[in-house]
This record gives structure tokens, sequence and C-alpha cells, in this order.
């Protein structure tokens, strides 16, 4: 007897693409590391005992279990005696957050530039040209690190900044891929049928460059979390005693010889949240535009 | 074995293997490093103790403190004698010559006190200059030193920070040739100079050799690397002989290893946290408000720290100068950790809910991050600001810092009047700007009866506490390592004197 419905019934393109995002073992790895780093992050203070600020002195530099520690402190002790764990997880909370505001910052900048310019062209598109060609102009690491200093390392100046800093890639990205959509014959009916020009903009233009608009998102995402890690790691990011995890490995680089688990541990949890982030970019873009796939 | 032991086997083997191919007693060259960058050579132009390390090497002053005994010795001048309170005659050295081949005479003493008395010229640290007013060659090896008002410590800065440049040679070049040509009579001359980067020494020939000795390692090397872990590297690839300043856990680290020489000696640097008393930075800043100060000073466990990360022999202080400074009177209020009390001056204070202010610092970071886990308990939440020296002094100088982690090393000087009397006269780094403190220094500096001075200090250091003004933090102890082939036996000044180190 054989089994025919799997060649003979049609699937939706719905089906097709969960069936495509479960066989992508990058988006399934990803999804699953960011999974569970939102967790920690959301529920911290119930995974850990300890308060991430607080410092105990009697208790400094106790190396993780699996190095022979205390079980008190299972990722061990800092240099202040605060315990890593509750670092690590609170930590999460400042890659995450800043990540994610800072590419939503830099997404509604990119976005809004690079649709209008992709839409309308000409004029517009020259001016958000110039824009972009001034923005790319710009090396990011050292202006954020001179407006970091100059208004002094805050998580709202770090994001801000960032923010601020990060939206190139959506404009371009979206200006080509509206430029595209926006010759299409469905974008002529609703323009034809009287549809208002936020409407079409954002039903009809939007949804068709979503999927490279949440790839971008996820590069901007990461990129948002090591520059963080590195201004932080540089003195300028986050300030003490903000739990993040580059100002942890800044920290624990003065035992770098002897203590290397000090920033191991932190380091570790960056390469995988940010590898993490980058393969669900890259299945999202496969899953979505298979034809894109290289 | 565990991994981490394995790691630490294998560095160790490997630091072994690299330490042979490199014997730096073979090409007879110390080498070692500077964390910081130094502006200027020039020791009258910069404040860093590296200057002062590079300073005592190269130039001479006309006495010489012996930092063993505490006595003070001839050294380009051999006597010397008070004409009056105000006037010192001194006889120089002769034969004495200039790493240029300059002869040392009346002439150069006269120079040099009279540039660096002059404030038009802007000596950096005028404290060690200004109690000078000028100085009078009565022949080719006779000088008189006349000062402004008599100042007891006169022989301490004369043996310290004031060395003497070659005239001739410094009315050419001025201080910015100077920096990158340093002329001086001392054991070592420079042979190079890559300013803020690297540093090449070598022995003098013509040093005069008395009392100092002359050198007996013929080259020092001297390069800037500011990450510390890169010293350590370093260090274990034979590639520096010795480590200064090395932070106690490391320190403890690398004895624990038993393959290098570790010594701990104290210093008269001390830590202490100054405060806006002034309002300087905000007129109506919280640090105006004594009962926020004393908070402060019952917020922070000063014990815990030294235990934990200071460490060595250190120990906690309550006047605002090092112990073994003359005058240093001991007997000051003293603020024990509470936080209970902190939090009841605080809100007595006006800020039951504490309040948030910018934190600055330069150095010891750590340290800087525990004193601000404490006072986040009790409210005061503290943003770090951490700078390096040259940028925080500046910020200082112009009154925008409110409350700050600092250090004063006094230029190894066994006086109070050399922090005291730079911190309460009146001058850039002055935060409390209290008139009677500051009347009181100056009276206590411009006498010579050593119970009047002793007595005039108490009262300062008395209201200094009494007012905490200043939070005296803990003494400062300096470890030293040194790889087995090198011989130096540190001193408790802080100060490495190149020409002690020799070879085994």
């Amino acid at each position: 007897m054989t089994d025919t419905s799997s060649t003979n019934i049609p699937i939706s393109p719905r089906q097709a693409m969960i069936r495509r995002a479960l066989r992508h073992k990058g988006l399934i790895f990803g999804t699953v590391v960011m999974a569970v780093v939102i967790l920690i992050a959301i529920f911290a203070p119930l995974l850990t005992e300890y308060d991430p600020y607080k410092q105990n002195l009697l208790t400094r530099m106790k190396p993780p279990v699996l190095l022979g520690g205390d079980p008190d402190h299972w990722l061990g002790t800092d240099a202040l005696g605060r315990d890593y764990w509750a670092r690590l997880a609170y930590g999460a909370r400042v890659s995450l957050t800043i990540g994610i505001v800072a590419a939503v910052i830099s997404a509604t900048i990119g976005c809004t530039l690079g649709i209008l310019a992709g839409y309308f062209g000409g004029r517009v598109d020259a001016v958000v040209t110039f824009l972009i060609n001034v923005r790319l102009a710009m090396p990011v690491v050292l202006v954020a690190l001179a407006v970091v200093a100059l208004l002094g390392g805050s998580l709202i100046v770090v994001i801000s900044v960032l923010g601020l800093l990060l939206w190139d890639r959506f404009a371009v990205v979206l200006r080509s891929a509206t430029m595209q959509v926006r010759s299409l014959e469905y974008i002529a009916a609703a323009e034809v049928l009287g549809a208002s020009l936020p409407r079409i903009l954002v039903k009809d233009i939007l949804p068709n460059v979503m999927n490279h608009l949440i790839v971008i998102f996820t590069l901007e995402m990461a990129h948002a979390i090591i520059l963080e890690a590195a201004l932080s790691f540089l003195g300028l990011g986050v300030q003490p005693p903000t739990p993040s995890w580059g100002l942890m490995i800044s920290e624990g680089k003065e035992m770098l010889l002897f203590e290397s688990w000090l920033i191991t541990i932190p380091g570790v949890a960056l390469f995988f949240l940010v590898l993490a982030i980058n393969m669900m970019g890259d299945g999202i873009r496969d899953v979505t535009a298979p034809e894109g796939r290289n | 074995m565990k991994l981490p032991n394995l790691l630490a086997a294998s560095a160790i083997a490997l630091s072994a293997g690299a330490m042979s191919a490199q014997a730096d007693k073979a090409d007879d060259t110390l080498r070692l490093a500077f964390t910081k960058e130094l502006e200027t050579v020039d020791i009258y132009f910069n404040s860093a103790r590296e200057g002062i390390l590079l300073a005592r090497a190269i130039w001479d002053g006309l006495l010489y403190r012996d930092p063993v005994t505490g006595e003070y010795k001839g050294n380009l001048a051999t006597e010397w004698k008070w004409i009056d309170d105000v006037t010192l005659e001194l006889k120089l050295r002769e034969g004495v010559t200039f790493h240029n081949g300059e002869p040392f005479n009346a002439d150069d003493v006269v120079y040099t006190v009279n540039y660096v008395a002059n404030p038009d010229n802007g000596i950096v640290v005028q404290r060690n200059v200004s109690w000078m007013d000028r100085a009078e060659k009565v022949d080719d090896y006779t000088v008189r030193i006349i000062l402004d008002a008599p100042f007891p410590p006169a022989e301490e800065f004369l043996a310290g920070p004031v060395v003497m440049y070659p005239n001739e040679y410094y009315a050419e070049v001025g201080p910015a040739g100077m920096a990158l040509n340093p002329i001086g009579t001392g054991p070592y001359k420079v042979s190079s100079v890559d300013p803020g980067l690297h540093y090449e020494l070598e022995a003098f020939d013509g040093y005069h050799g008395d009392p100092r000795n002359a050198a007996s390692i013929g080259k020092i090397d001297i390069r800037t690397i500011p990450d510390f872990n890169t010293q350590i590297a370093e260090f274990f690839n034979g590639q520096l002989d010795f480590l200064w300043n090395v932070p106690a856990d490391q320190a403890e680290k690398l004895d624990a290893m038993g393959k290098y020489q570790v010594e701990n000696a104290e210093a008269i640097r001390i830590g202490f946290i100054s405060m806006d008393a002034s309002g300087r930075a905000d007129a109506d800043g919280p640090m105006t408000n004594p009962l926020v100060r004393k908070a402060v000073a019952h917020a922070i466990d000063r014990q815990a720290i030294v235990d934990a990360l200071v460490k060595g022999s250190s120990e906690v202080v309550h006047s605002a100068c090092a112990k073994i400074q003359f005058a240093c009177e001991q007997d000051v209020a003293q603020y024990e950790y509470n936080p209970e009390k902190a939090k009841a001056l605080l809100a007595e204070a006006g800020y039951p809910d504490g309040f948030e202010i910018d934190f600055h610092a330069y150095r010891n970071r750590p340290y800087a991050e525990a004193m601000m886990g404490f006072l986040d308990e009790v409210g005061i939440k503290t943003n770090l600001v951490y700078l390096k020296y040259s940028a925080l002094r500046d910020a200082r100088s112009k009154g925008e810092v409110p409350f700050t982690f600092q250090t004063w090393g006094s230029y190894s000087l066994a006086d109070a009047s050399a922090i005291v009397g730079e911190h309460f006269t009146g001058g850039m780094l002055d935060d409390a700007k209290d008139a009677e403190v500051t009347a009181w220094v100056n009276e206590a500096d411009s006498t010579t009866d050593k119970d009047k001075r002793i007595g005039l200090y108490s009262k300062a250091l008395k209201k200094i506490a009494d007012e905490a003004y200043w939070l005296p933090l803990w003494s400062y102890n300096v470890n030293y390592v040194m790889s087995q082939e090198v011989s130096y036996a540190p001193t408790n000044d802080e100060i490495v004197r190149f020409f002690d180190f020799s070879w085994k």
C-alpha cells in the first residue's frame, strides 16, 4: 500500500514555509537559544535567589562548581563577591533590551526613510540617499565612543546612540525592496482604486518587504549587542554596577591569566546569543524567501 | 589534574622555556613597564609616579634622604646651614658634570631655583617649589636659597622633588627639549625617549656616586604597557624582569607559583574620597551638607575593602595624611562602618531616599566599585566616571568634580605638608575651601617651631575630620614582582630606585 497523501494533497504557501522552518537546523538552533535567553531574562528573579548588585567581599572570586567552587554559587562569584549566575541572568535583560530597543529605533528610522525613498523616488530618494551616504561615512564605533564619552555612559544613552546609528542598512535594503514592490501591478491597482497613501505603504508595501525587515532587524540587534559589549568593555557603555555581559568581561579581564572563567562565562554567553540571533536571521531569510538562498 | 591547574602549569612551563631563551642578565638590561603614559619626562611638568621614578634616576637633588634611616645627606650639596629662618646656604659638590658634559656649579642651582620658583613658568605642582623665593650665587660652589617665609620641610623637598637642571642647556631647549632629551647629573643618562611609550636609560660613567650608589645594571628599558595582563604575560615570557604596583590578587597568584620573587612594601600614598564641601561643582549639591559627608563616611566599610581587595600591609586611615608623615595627627574623629547611621544622617540632611551623584575615579576601579556597592546600600546611587589621571586632575582643578576617589603619594615626602598643604590651602585641588584650615596650615608651614607645627596641623586635621571634608580610606602598599635573576630591596616610599638594582 502506498501513501500518496504527501504528493497528492496540495499545501498552502504558509504550510510550505512552516515545513521549511522545521527542517532548517540553523533556525531551530537560533530560535531555541534565543528562547532560552529570553526566558532567563524574564524569569531571572525566579532563577536565582541572589541580588546581582549585592556584593559580599568575604566570598569574592569563588570559581564555578565545575572548577571546584561552592555549590551555593554554581557559576562562582566575581571580584566583589556578587553571584555570577545572578549577574549573567540579569545581564541578559540588559543585552536583550539594548539589542531589541536599539534595533526598533533603527528599524523605525530606516524603514520610514527606505520605504519613502523607494516609493516616491525622485527628490525624496535623492535626499534619503544623501542621508544614507552621510551615515555610512561615519564610523559607528568611533562616533558611538565619542558621543558616549561626551554624554556619559548609561543604558539610555547607549540605546539612543546605537538606535540612531544603525538605521542605514534598514534604509538601504527597504529602499531597494520597495522599489521592486512599487512597480508591481497590485500597487498600481490599489492606486487606481483610490487607496490612500498610508494604506498603500502600510497595507500593501510593508507586508511585502517584511521578510527583509525581519532579517535586517536580527542582524542589527546582534550588532547592537556586540557594540554595547564593546563600549562597556572600554568603560564607556553601561556603567557599573549594572550587570551587563560586556561589563562583566571588562571587570573579569584583570584576572584574565589566573581566573579566566571570569571572562569566559559572559564571553560564551555573548557568543551564543549573537550566534543565535544571526542564525535566526539567516533562517528567516531562507524560510521566507527560499529563492534567495545561496 | 583540574583544568585551571593544567593551564597554569602549561603557562609556567612555557614561560620557563621562554625565560631561559631571554636571559636579560646576559645583555645587562633590566626591562620593566609603566602602566600610565607619562605626559613629559620633565619632572617639573608632570605629577605622575612614573615621572618621579625617572627623575630619581636621571637627576640629583641638592640633598638626599636615606630611605631606610630617614637621615638627610648631602647630594649635589655637601654642606648646608640655615643663615636665618629664610636663608639656607649650601656648599656644592665640585667635579660633578651633567650627562652632556656641562659642569655643575652654582649657576645651575640659581637658574633652576629661580626658574621653578617663578609662578609664570607654570610648574605643575606648585607646592613643591612655591616655598622658595629665589637663589643667589655666593661663589662658584656656594649658593643661598631665599625662602618666602620659614618653611620647615625645606630639606625634605630639596631631597625630593627639587632637582637641579643644567642652566645653559635648559635655557636653550626649555621644557620641550628637556622632555625629549633629558640631561641631569644622576646615575642614569637617557639614551632615547619615545614620548609616552618607551624610555631607554644607560648607566652614567661620570656619576659622582655619593651618597647614592652608581648604577650596577648597565641599561634600563622601560615601555608603556597599559594593560597589566599584558605586562604579566611579557613577564612570563621573559620580556620584562620587574613588575611594580602589581594588584594584590595577581601578586598572590604569582607568589603561589613559587617561580618569582614577590615583595610587598608600604607606601606613603593614601586613598581618600574628596567631597565638594565648598560647592564648586554644585552650590546646592548634597556634598555641601556635612551630614551627607558624614553619611558617606559611615556607609563605606573600609576595613572590609582593605581585607578583601587592598591587602598587604595596608590599613584603614582616619586622618588626611600618611601615618609616617611628620605632624600627621592620629587623634581625629573616626567614622565606623554603620549603614543604619548613614541612612539616618541622610534622612536628617533631607535625603531620606538618598540621591544620585557622579563618582569620579582614575585608578583601582575594583576599589571604586566596592565603595559604590556600599554607597548604593544606603541610597546613594553613584555613576562611575572613570578618567585618566590628567583628565581628572584637570576637571578637579576647574571645580567640576563633586565626589571623587583619589590617592596621593605625597611625592614620597615624609611631612604632612606634602598632602595637607596641597589640598587644603585654597588651591585648585582644595574642595573644602575652609579659611580656618587654610590659615592653620599656612601658619604651620611658615614656622620652624616643631611643636607649634604639630599643634597647628593637629587643629587642621581634626577639623578636616570633624567636617568630613575628606573620607580618608586606607594606606597603600606596593607589590613588586621580580625574576629570580634580579636583586632589589624595595623601600617604604613607593620609589623604585634603578641604581639600587643588581643582578644575582
